[in-house]
């Protein structure tokens, strides 16, 4: 569905992705992890359209992305950021209809159609926000919150789903809760997703595919057994792992070993 | 907050502006002063101790002599240092309220700091005469006096018993400022036979209000320009196009130094607009 | 809160409408010179057509002197409120305003320099007037914007800045000017609407119409934009160009409206919060529902200029800012 072929990202005189190739295919979920500054982060925001490439192709069901409209991109990818910035009083109902903007006939001074009010009400059952739908954005806790901006990504429909850092911020039953909701939807649609994250065991457990990064670079990728061996991320983390078999679900754990020489 | 400050000076401009003589008298004639204000500098000049004067402000353009003398600034902002080092014994300053701790440090000095406001003509003689005495020119001081006195007289019996004509003086036209009951000007259009419509309005040079004006209905319009002014205040205000005085084109231009600059001038002032509104009286 | 919708909207905007003509009218009777009653109302029915027993004074009163500076007063009211709403959503900061943030002051500078170099030309007032508030808008999104982008202590602190260095040029442009002219500037740079001219007024009512709907028309937009740059970005708004409008369009709105009054202050704060604050955050509402507010805020604070010292008038700036400043200091409490 996305694509990108030999990617290079270079700003601010210095390289920050550099001939990657990945692919986003339907029903799967990939996430990313990499030491601090391995350009995660640019690489998704690149693959949205926010920073420009330097080389390398980026395609979007089959197109180029740059041809495509910021709209028509939209409503094919939807991220899920961190925070969102509340200086002014919304709704949660509010919130999530932003989601609902890229299909506006009117994107102008449009109001909302039966379509996207039905949309905003499946996703707010969905992400279980349907109680606080009248709310205040402001006054919600920062695990409410990080639904409603789950529930606005949701609320694009779009096929795509780009995640930076979702977990961040949640305790263990919320992360399970969001990641359970992007699985659900790639199981459900055949969506999507691509998920940066810092958290190794919880990508074990949920993604199909891992991509290692480091310095920009992709340097290891496949399914988490091929990618999370000890010998691979000691090299790439700088630090003395132990790598065993999780009691439950039989995938690879990652221990870090702290001084233990 | 700057607006705020702003507005606080407007209403003190517009209820305050107090009037008279005030401040320190120094002992003995000065030899060395310093004029923050064009009408005062004319003054100097016209009792001649034009050569006692060594400071200046940048509007102090009159007579031409006045233009070889330091400048200190302007009105509103002299330079203190600039002043202190010319070591005069007397600053003449016509803004008072505005001035309060420069005048403290200028006493500080040693400096006497001398304000006249005059608002009506005995008070342009008051300054003549009190600043004859600061500068020991008294005895041109009282001439001089004397023949202001007697131009203005002469003005006074043309114009006896003519009607009266009700004038509008408009000192802008954007906004509409004119001259009030505490503008020297309006003491002098009552000597010209004029009765000002504005006469009673507070304030010396007040914001007026354009309908007003207009129902005012003024028989001629004066608007002082061409003096400092330039070719600023040339035209008259959109209000008035339609008032008997631009109907019958009894629209004055006189120069503005005449009539803002309460100094010896002030009598050409006086002179130029009993000519022109009632010219029958000086054939 | 409940959600915005059209019906809700459109009853608003025909509310504040309705009260906005019925400030028109009854402002109209009021002034330095009383006009009768039954009669002006006759005169103003009958949109000038029939004199209804007015005098030919009366009739000028009402209809060359205090219409047009009713009109230009609802034009300078409802741009620099549209203006303010247009600001605040898009630098994401409820105290953005054009007066605070040295915009008007950069159209002030503008319209000095028109007036002090190109004389009588009244066109070229407001071309400068417009191209000096670009100018400070430009200045102030640059300043304002730090690695984390712009904060509303930076903005603020940006908007001091170019407030007091275009204060500052003000100053030294007053200091070439003659002194008896810049008794007249003094009232004019407090904001006054008593110069109104023929020439400005049709286009200053052009420019806040046009505004106001361009700004309406972005509304969804700017309802995500004010939720951050980034996620308005993510969800399909073309951030870049909705800016660019919006600058151009905020920058026009204030240019028109100090070239034709000065800079009047607080009308872009006030306004669009207490819309905000009546009817919700939503664009699509607070924007039009700023536009007629301000316009007639702007007409209620004019007709106490002119009418509380009489026949003597205080520059509107005055008495906005009377109601502004502590209301201002408010805000900054609670926020």
């Amino acid at each position: 569905m996305l694509e990108a072929r030999n990617l290079t990202v270079a700003y601010d005189h210095r390289v920050a992705v550099a001939d990657l190739t990945l692919s986003l295919n339907a029903g799967e979920i990939t996430a990313i992890i990499g030491p601090n500054g391995a350009g995660k982060s640019t690489l998704l925001r690149t693959l949205n359209g926010q920073i420009p490439k330097s080389s390398g192709v980026i395609m979007l069901d089959g197109q180029p992305l740059e041809r495509l409209s910021r709209r028509s991109i939209s409503r094919r990818i939807a991220v899920v950021a961190q925070e969102a910035e509340l200086r002014f009083p919304v709704t949660v109902l509010e919130f999530v209809l932003g989601g609902r903007f890229a299909w506006a006939t009117n994107s102008g001074w449009g109001w909302e159609t039966e379509h996207d009010l039905q949309v905003a009400d499946e996703v707010l059952r969905e992400t279980e926000l349907s109680e606080l739908s009248a709310r205040l954005m402001n006054e919600l806790s920062g695990g409410e919150r990080q639904r409603a901006l789950m529930a606005r990504a949701l609320a694009t429909e779009a096929p795509i789903l780009l995640l930076d850092e979702p977990t961040a911020n949640l305790d263990l039953s919320h992360q399970a809760t969001l990641l359970n909701l992007v699985r659900k939807r790639c199981d459900e649609r055949q969506s999507a997703a691509l998920v940066v994250t810092h958290d190794i065991n919880l990508a074990a457990q949920f993604a199909d595919n891992i991509i290692l990064m480091k310095q920009g670079r992709a340097v290891h990728s496949g399914t988490p057994e091929e990618v999370l061996k000890a010998e691979i991320l000691q090299e790439v983390f700088e630090v003395r792992v132990v790598v065993d078999a999780h009691p439950v679900t039989g995938g690879p754990r990652v221990t870090p070993l702290i001084n233990h020489g | 907050m700057r607006k705020l400050l702003l507005a606080v000076l407007l209403l003190a401009l517009l209820f305050g502006c107090n009037s008279g003589q005030r401040g320190t008298a120094p002992s003995g004639p000065g030899t060395r002063i310093v004029s923050l204000a064009p009408n005062l500098t004319e003054i100097v000049f016209a009792v001649g101790a034009g050569d006692k004067l060594v400071g200046r402000t940048s509007y102090c353009d009159y007579p031409a002599e006045a233009k070889a003398v330091a400048e200190v600034g302007d009105t509103l902002h002299p330079s203190l240092e600039r002043i202190i080092a010319l070591k005069p014994q007397v600053v003449l300053v016509s803004t008072a309220s505005q001035l309060e701790v420069f005048t403290q440090q200028l006493q500080n000095q040693n400096i006497a700091v001398v304000v006249s406001d005059p608002h009506d003509l005995e008070g342009i003689f008051r300054s003549i005469q009190q600043i004859g005495e600061l500068t020991g020119q008294q005895t041109q001081a009282e001439n001089l006096v004397a023949k202001l006195r007697e131009r203005t007289n002469a003005v006074e019996q043309a114009v006896k018993g003519k009607q009266p004509v009700r004038v509008f003086c408009q000192v802008s036209a954007e906004p509409l400022i004119t001259a009030g009951r505490d503008a020297f000007v309006t003491d002098l259009m009552r000597r010209a036979g004029v009765t000002s419509v504005t006469a009673d309005v507070p304030g010396a040079w007040p914001k007026y209000s354009n309908e007003s004006a207009l129902a005012a209905k003024p028989e001629a319009i004066i608007l002082p320009t061409g003096g400092s002014m330039g070719s600023y205040n040339t035209e008259v205000t959109e209000a008035l196009r339609q008032s008997p005085a631009v109907l019958q084109g009894r629209v004055y231009k006189i120069n503005d130094d005449y009539l803002t600059r309460p100094g010896p001038r002030a009598i050409d002032g006086l002179e130029a607009m009993a000519r022109a509104l009632h010219p029958d009286a000086f054939k | 809160m409940n959600r915005i919708t059209l019906r809700k909207t459109i009853i608003s905007c025909a509310l504040l409408a309705g009260a906005l003509l019925l400030a028109i009218i009854s402002m109209s009777l009021l002034g330095s010179e009383p006009l009768p009653v039954r009669e002006s109302l006759c005169a103003l029915g009958s949109l000038g057509t029939n004199a209804c027993g007015l005098t030919s004074d009366q009739f000028d009163i009402l209809f060359q002197i205090r219409l047009p500076r009713i009109l230009l007063a609802a034009a300078v009211g409802g741009s620099l409120a549209t203006a303010g709403a247009g600001y605040q959503a898009l630098l994401r900061n409820p105290l953005a305003e054009p007066y605070l943030l040295g915009i008007s002051n950069g159209a002030a500078v503008g319209t000095m320099i028109a007036l002090v170099f190109f004389g009588r030309s009244e066109w070229i007032r407001p071309v400068l007037a417009f191209t000096g508030a670009l100018a400070a808008t430009l200045a102030v999104y640059r300043l304002a914007r730090g690695r984390a982008g712009a904060t509303p202590e930076r903005l603020i602190l940006a908007g001091v800045i170019v407030t007091t260095f275009l204060s500052s040029v003000i100053v030294f442009v007053t200091t070439l000017m003659d002194a008896t002219r810049i008794r007249s500037f003094t009232f004019w740079l407090l904001g006054d609407l008593s110069g109104t001219s023929r020439t400005l007024l049709p286009v200053a009512i052009t420019i806040v119409i046009v505004g106001a709907v361009v700004l309406t028309l972005h509304a969804r937009s700017l309802n995500l934009l004010m939720l951050g740059e980034r996620d308005a970005f993510d969800l399909g708004v073309e951030v870049g160009r909705v800016r660019i409008v919006v600058f151009l369009v905020a920058s026009l709105l204030v240019g028109s409206s100090v070239a034709a009054s000065g800079s009047v202050g607080y009308v872009g704060l006030v306004v669009p919060h207490l819309a905000r604050l009546s009817l919700g955050s939503d664009n699509r509402i607070s924007i039009p529902a700023a536009a007629l507010g301000g316009a007639l805020f702007v007409i209620v604070a004019d007709t106490i200029a002119r009418t509380i010292i009489a026949p003597r008038e205080l520059p509107v700036g005055a008495i906005t800012a009377l109601i502004g400043a502590p209301l201002f200091i408010y805000l900054l409490k609670r926020a």
